[in-house]
């Protein structure tokens, strides 16, 4: 009895977590669904190439200009800002974290990292406003300093956890071995660490690159406050960008349901699920690269 | 079980038995007004709930309509297929302006520009115009900062001026930060609702008198006679909406706002009390 009791709550249990697991997936599935069949309905009204070599997004316009370069570029610029900033910094804090830094220290230094991923991204867009903001108008010379470099420094703190944490399990993963034969032919610790323990760990370090950046790509609140807005082609990092992130949030309280205006935020928000999506899984890809390395 | 089954029952009740709260929805531009005002009323009537809700204009339209909100507050004229839909339901439906919302141009204390054309701001906020030189003696860049789209001021000006905005107009989150950017831009342009200047007549920045080529004088924003008597280009009544047949159930609300009290918060939530 007891036994046919256990097998019973056995398999209970696995159709739950089992369940539980296909609801995940099912809701991605819903997601992207819901997304695909929406935009569908705006290539009805507008062609295809017209959205993706427009140079105008201006759905307010009488004609509806919907290019969507604008907001593309926007996003790549102010994403490609962070990653310039966050990458460097954030591999060679991993580095000094796993190699370097005495254990007492980096007990300090780990959780306050990891504590930076709790900081609401609305406090750092606060931040981007009244302190970085205004500092990169000074720097630079500049009326305002809501642009794309306001919101790539912003970012680029934001994806810093991500970067480093996942970067730092890529370090530490490489075999002492490895680092061991390194110094005993002679490489002092600078050459090993840049020799041999990084290129070790190079899977991992651009795993940790597109987690972070895929964090960066879908960030909302904090390049909406913090960079301006102005939905027109940049030239530079210098200029107010608006991205596809922002322009969702902006103008889904106000769209009239059902018009071409409506869908076209799908559209958009299907470019940028796309995009994440990849990033996402080559990020993945690489971080089983990662895995099987250490097996 | 039977208890709580009754309970339940209470619980439903409870929900279905509020005809003693007013219910208002509509206008975000007038949600924060239309909360603070009913906050203080609350505190002099116990007796009487008011319960507010945004969520755009066209939604207390619709809620007045099918019967879930007893007051529209609305900051556009209700249109000729609104009032249809209420006549063939057989509810006429009435409506109270109990506020003006100006909208006020501001630029840098230190540009030498006092008074702007209804022409000359066209000419700028759709673009044409990318530097001073044809309105002042200074030759700087235009810089524009506006409201994003979802603002009712953005769409407000849009189509009092009839233009659609230049892409390079910045979209700000808010008045405040508006008024921060043109302290610190010389050469900007912004608009803002009146009240958030009213208070702060700082040297830093200038508010623009507006003249069109019809009436030749200019009016400023700030100024509470001309607001009165619909003289400014850029203002616009903020409308409530009810239906004819519930006029008693609302009226200690709208009588409230009437009041000196009603009219105090108007004013000190930066819009004009309508003088009668």
């Amino acid at each position: 009895m007891t036994i046919k009791r256990r097998e019973h709550t056995d398999w209970l249990l696995k159709q739950v977590f089992k369940g539980a697991g296909l609801i995940t997936i099912g809701l991605l599935g819903g997601i992207f669904f819901m997304l695909i069949y929406n935009s569908f309905a705006f290539f009805v009204d507008v062609k295809p190439i017209d959205f993706f070599t427009g140079f105008q997004w201006n759905p307010e316009n009488t004609k509806g200009k919907y290019g969507i370069a604008p907001l593309l570029v926007s996003t790549g610029l102010v994403t490609l800002g962070s990653m310039l900033i966050a990458v460097p910094l954030g591999i060679f804090t991993a580095a000094f974290l796993s190699e370097l830094a005495h254990h007492r220290l980096k007990a300090i230094l780990k959780p306050f990292i990891e504590m930076l991923a709790a900081i609401p991204s609305v406090a750092i867009g606060f931040l981007g406003i009244v302190l970085v903001g205004p500092g990169i108008a000074k720097l630079f010379g500049i009326a305002n300093g809501l642009n794309a470099l306001n919101g790539a420094v912003l970012l680029s703190v934001m994806a810093l956890p991500t970067i480093i944490t996942i970067s730092e399990d890529a370090i530490n993963a490489v075999p002492q071995t490895h680092r061991e034969a390194s110094l005993a032919l002679g490489a002092n610790k600078w050459e090993t660490l840049f020799k041999v323990t990084l290129p070790a760990a190079l899977p991992g370090l651009i795993a940790a690159v597109m987690l972070g950046l895929g964090r960066a790509l879908g960030e909302t609140m904090t390049v909406l406050m913090a960079t301006g807005n102005a939905s027109v082609l940049p030239t530079g990092f210098l200029d107010a960008v608006r991205t596809i992130t922002a322009t969702i949030a902006i103008e889904m309280g106000e769209v009239p349901y059902q018009t071409t205006h409506y869908f076209a935020l799908f559209a958009i928000a299907v470019v940028l699920f796309l995009i994440t999506l990849f990033i996402n899984l080559l990020g993945e890809y690489f971080a089983n690269r990662l895995r099987k390395f250490q097996a | 079980m039977k208890y709580y089954f009754n309970c339940l029952i209470v619980l439903l009740m409870s929900c279905s038995g509020d005809n003693d709260t007013i219910k208002i929805k509509g206008s975000d531009t007038e949600v924060n007004l239309a909360v603070q005002l009913a906050e203080s009323f609350h505190r002099i009537n116990p007796g009487i709930f008011v319960s507010i809700s945004g969520g755009g204009s066209g939604l207390g339209i619709a809620s007045l309509l099918n019967g879930t909100a007893d007051v529209a507050n609305s900051s556009r004229s209700i249109n000729e297929i609104e009032i249809e839909m209420f006549q063939q339901k057989g509810s006429p439906v009435d409506s109270f302006v109990f506020a003006q919302d100006a909208i006020a141009f501001v630029v840098a204390g230190d540009l030498p520009i006092d008074s702007i054309s209804t022409t000359d701001l066209k000419n700028i906020l759709d673009g044409h115009y990318t530097d001073w030189t044809s309105l002042t003696p200074k030759n700087m860049p235009i810089n524009i900062y506006g409201r994003q789209s979802n603002s009712g001021t953005h769409d407000f000006v849009r189509k009092r001026l009839g233009i659609d905005f230049t892409p390079y107009a910045k979209q700000m989150n808010g008045n405040a930060q508006i008024l921060e950017a043109i302290k610190a831009d010389h050469s900007g342009i912004g608009y803002v609702g009146a009240g958030y200047v009213a208070h702060r007549g700082s040297g830093e920045i200038k508010v623009l008198t507006i003249y069109n080529e019809k009436n030749e004088k200019a009016v400023s924003p700030l100024d509470a006679s001309m607001i009165a008597a619909g003289k400014y280009y850029f203002q616009r009544p903020l409308f409530q909406y009810y239906k004819a047949g519930s006029y008693d159930k609302i009226r200690p609300f709208i009588d409230f706002e009437k009041s000196e009290e009603g009219k105090r918060i108007i004013q000190s939530a930066g819009y004009y009390p309508v003088n009668k």
